[in-house]
């Protein structure tokens, strides 16, 4: 009897250790439960402490720490913080790469409990920003922006888009869309003309294939799709009367036809590949046999800085045209990302932390921003300018066109389910562009998975 | 008498007291820890697979409602269905080719140490380094390695990890690889623990080699076999690491052809933030390694009493 009890509670135990591995969320629990009423007492502590010191001695140094991904390969960082800390000798910015893939989940873990000491975080996409509102992580800027009387019309109203029951809680300070990157000398070479500002997704289609070479060994690809699902599902967003978060996807369909098919008959690379080989959409856009790829206006500081170092050899003659567009609709509508900075309310030195998304918010940091050939938030015909007269842009006139929009519709709009519905879709997405299931199928998948969501 | 203590046996308790308080001392470190960090979670994730907590807001009882939540959850039930079918597969052919992989190499041969060195090396070689080197082999495209291989020996590439029909094979065929040296391992220290002198009898007894490996080897190796099958069998509702570096991919997409239990968690917790339904998850996890162990404590048992 003895040994059988021995032997129940040894299996337990065993079994209990498999808790262990992935019960990362069960010891958060623990360790977070108690821990949390400390978090928030010392913070308000800490940052009664902080409004104190920068009272009495403004002179004592206060360093803020800046959560961010890939410090190494994105160019304004670092002037942002110069810019800053020549304005304000006493704060100083540090920055924490919590890396690109992870980031809003890694974010979000920080930001629970009493272990993050952030002061300032970005907010990379609209999911990520709906998580931390709904756990109520982040600070309520409102008064803040009416104290200091910040005109959120400079923002040509994609703060509208981002403000939740009245409130709002980020502040953008890099604005992008996307356009169409092309490389001059593949069509050179294959004796094309270059696309232009107005174009259908069918004349697009024409043009990928035109460009397409598919000999084995010295391929050329007409188009190219990174794996994200905003490069296929979302071009059928653009006629304005459809979202990512409607509930119904058969809008998507023409899309990931002519998508599907294109991998098919080698007009551009096979998804399953590019996947399991992560690809950079740069990299792949770098090696010269590319004509056309969709993608975000970030990329043109990229291209330009690479292309300066010598680094891209086989792309130095690259063009960019608007997005291609549905019949009927208007030339220069695109979709539109935005990046914005957020105060933690566990944030150790929020005035000054607020001081800094002030700076690079504002209209210093869109002038930094725009000097690097970033399009900042706050944007105007002037800043456009200046980036398309930097050196390296593009100088024909087509180019410096391309950034002129007429619609932007985010990529996800707000919503309390988006992180859900993101995985839905990408789910389908990923299902649909490996050939596992057909469009239909998918489509039938999204709209069921997705209406399920909004109907709990 | 009862009442009155002589003070020798007060002086007996004592020491045992004593004696006692240094054993528990001797225990402590080890034991805070795992309550700290192992025991108090555990107990943890009872309680919050009955609420519902998003990590910040305060938390809120909800009943049994997480556990309907998930079995009414597409996802988790193809997790379900992709860790089962990966239980099954793993064990029994990493049992299988571990134990023959150290009874060859328990043999006197030439470079036997290279070679137990080579099939251990894939258990100590980091994860994420090997699982990229294996997505370059095994990768979709027609222009593949291993799809190469497969066109010259006049069969059809496959798509491996890109493909549902195929990821969670690609799966199982890496941890088996990769873990298949370290039970080797186990396996030949098993055998080394062999009485040399019953092979000695079974040959006098006119055995052949078969015969010697089944009524000799294998019931020896029993403690061995039902231990390797036990952390197995853990080990194999646990994985997470797999599937994520080999299905994920570089924009990280599980999709529900290869989503596994631990995966499912760490999506509902960290991804989702809805920490209840990750704890009853967990939880059916539990109680599903807990059924299987007790099957083989009682499996075992029975064997031995044969």
């Amino acid at each position: 009897m003895r040994k059988r009890i021995v032997s129940v509670v040894l299996a337990g135990l065993m079994a209990g250790m498999t808790i262990m591995g992935c019960g990362s969320s069960s010891s958060a629990t623990a360790d977070q439960a108690p821990a949390d009423e400390s978090a928030t007492s010392a913070g308000t502590e800490t940052s009664a402490a902080a409004t104190e010191a920068a009272d009495t001695e403004s002179g004592e140094e206060v360093t803020l720490k800046w959560a961010l991904w890939d410090i190494s390969s994105t160019v304004y960082y670092q002037p942002l913080i110069d810019a800053f800390e020549a304005e304000h000798p006493d704060i100083k910015i540090e920055m924490v790469d919590l890396g690109s893939t992870d980031y809003s989940t890694v974010l979000g873990t920080q930001l629970s409990g009493s272990g993050s000491d952030f002061d300032v975080v970005t907010i990379k996409d609209v999911p990520g920003y709906m998580t931390l509102v709904n756990k109520g992580v982040l600070t309520n800027l409102n008064d803040k922006i009416s104290a200091d009387g910040i005109d959120l019309s400079q923002y040509g109203g994609v703060t509208d888009q981002v403000t939740i029951d009245g409130n709002l809680y980020e502040l953008p300070f890099r604005s992008d869309i996307w356009v169409l990157f092309y490389n001059k000398d593949v069509f050179d070479k294959a004796g094309v003309s270059y696309p232009t500002n107005d174009m259908t997704w069918e004349r697009y289609d024409e043009i990928a294939r035109s460009l397409t070479d598919t000999t084995a060994g010295a391929e050329v690809y007409g188009a190219h799709y990174h794996t994200w699902r905003s490069t296929v599902m979302l071009d059928g967003i653009l006629d304005g009367q459809h979202s990512a978060v409607d509930g119904t996807y058969d809008w998507t369909k023409p899309y990931y036809e002519m998508v599907v098919k294109e991998q098919q008959d080698g007009v551009c690379q096979d998804y399953a590949t590019l996947k399991t080989q992560g690809l950079h959409y740069s990299d792949a856009f770098a090696q010269g046999n590319v004509g056309m790829m969709n993608m975000g206006s970030w990329f043109i500081a990229t291209l330009i800085q690479k292309i300066k170092d010598g680094e891209y050899t086989d792309c130095t003659n690259w063009g960019m045209v608007k997005y291609p567009h549905a019949d009927g609709v208007e030339p220069g509508s695109t979709l539109g990302t935005i990046t914005a900075l957020s105060l933690p309310t566990s944030a150790p030195h929020p005035d000054e932390a607020w001081e800094f998304i002030k700076f690079v918010s504002g209209e210093k940091g869109a002038e930094v921003m725009a000097s690097t050939g970033n399009i900042p938030a706050m944007t105007n015909d002037d800043i456009v300018n200046s980036i398309a007269s930097m050196d390296g842009f593009p100088q024909d006139d087509t180019s410096k066109d391309a950034l002129v929009t007429s619609n932007v519709y985010l990529e996800m709009p707000a919503n309390d389910k988006s992180s859900e519905i993101e995985e839905v879709l990408n789910n389908e997405h990923d299902l649909i562009m490996t050939e596992s299931e057909s469009v239909d199928e998918g489509i039938q998948n999204m709209n069921d998975g997705v209406q399920a969501i909004l109907a709990e | 008498m009862a009442n009155t203590l002589t003070a020798a046996q007060k002086n007996h308790r004592r020491r045992i007291l004593r004696r006692n308080l240094v054993a528990y001392s001797f225990i402590a470190p080890n034991f805070i820890g795992f309550a700290v960090f192992t025991l108090g979670p555990i107990i943890a994730a009872f309680v919050m697979a009955f609420m519902k907590w998003d990590g910040n807001n305060p938390a809120e009882f909800v009943g049994v409602q997480n556990f309907l939540a998930i079995f009414g959850d597409d996802r988790f039930i193809s997790a379900l269905k992709n860790t089962a079918i990966y239980a099954v597969f793993t064990v029994p052919f990493t049992l299988i080719i571990a134990l023959a992989l150290a009874i060859l190499l328990n043999q006197k041969i030439r470079g036997r140490n290279f070679f137990r060195t080579v099939t251990f090396f894939p258990y100590v070689a980091s994860l994420v380094a090997v699982a990229a080197v294996w997505n370059m082999l095994f990768t979709p495209a027609k222009g593949g390695i291993v799809n190469q291989v497969f066109l010259h020996l006049g069969l059809t590439p496959l798509k491996w990890a890109a493909s549902p029909k195929t990821v969670l094979m690609t799966i199982i065929l890496f941890s088996i690889w990769k873990n298949m040296g370290y039970y080797m391992v186990i396996y030949l220290a098993g055998l080394q623990g062999v009485n040399g002198e019953l092979y000695e009898a079974a040959s006098l007894d006119g055995a052949n080699a078969w015969q010697k490996f089944c009524y000799v080897t294998v019931p020896q190796l029993r403690p061995t076999t039902f231990f390797v099958t036990i952390i197995l069998t853990i080990n194999c509702f646990k994985v997470y690491d797999i599937v994520y570096m080999l299905a994920g991919g570089s924009n990280g997409i599980v999709n529900k052809s290869a989503v596994v239990l631990v995966y499912y968690i760490y999506e509902e917790a960290f991804g989702n933030w809805r920490l209840g339904t990750a704890s009853a998850a967990a939880l059916v996890l539990f109680a599903i390694v807990l059924v299987i162990t007790l099957i083989q404590f009682r499996g075992e048992k029975n064997f031995s009493a044969d």
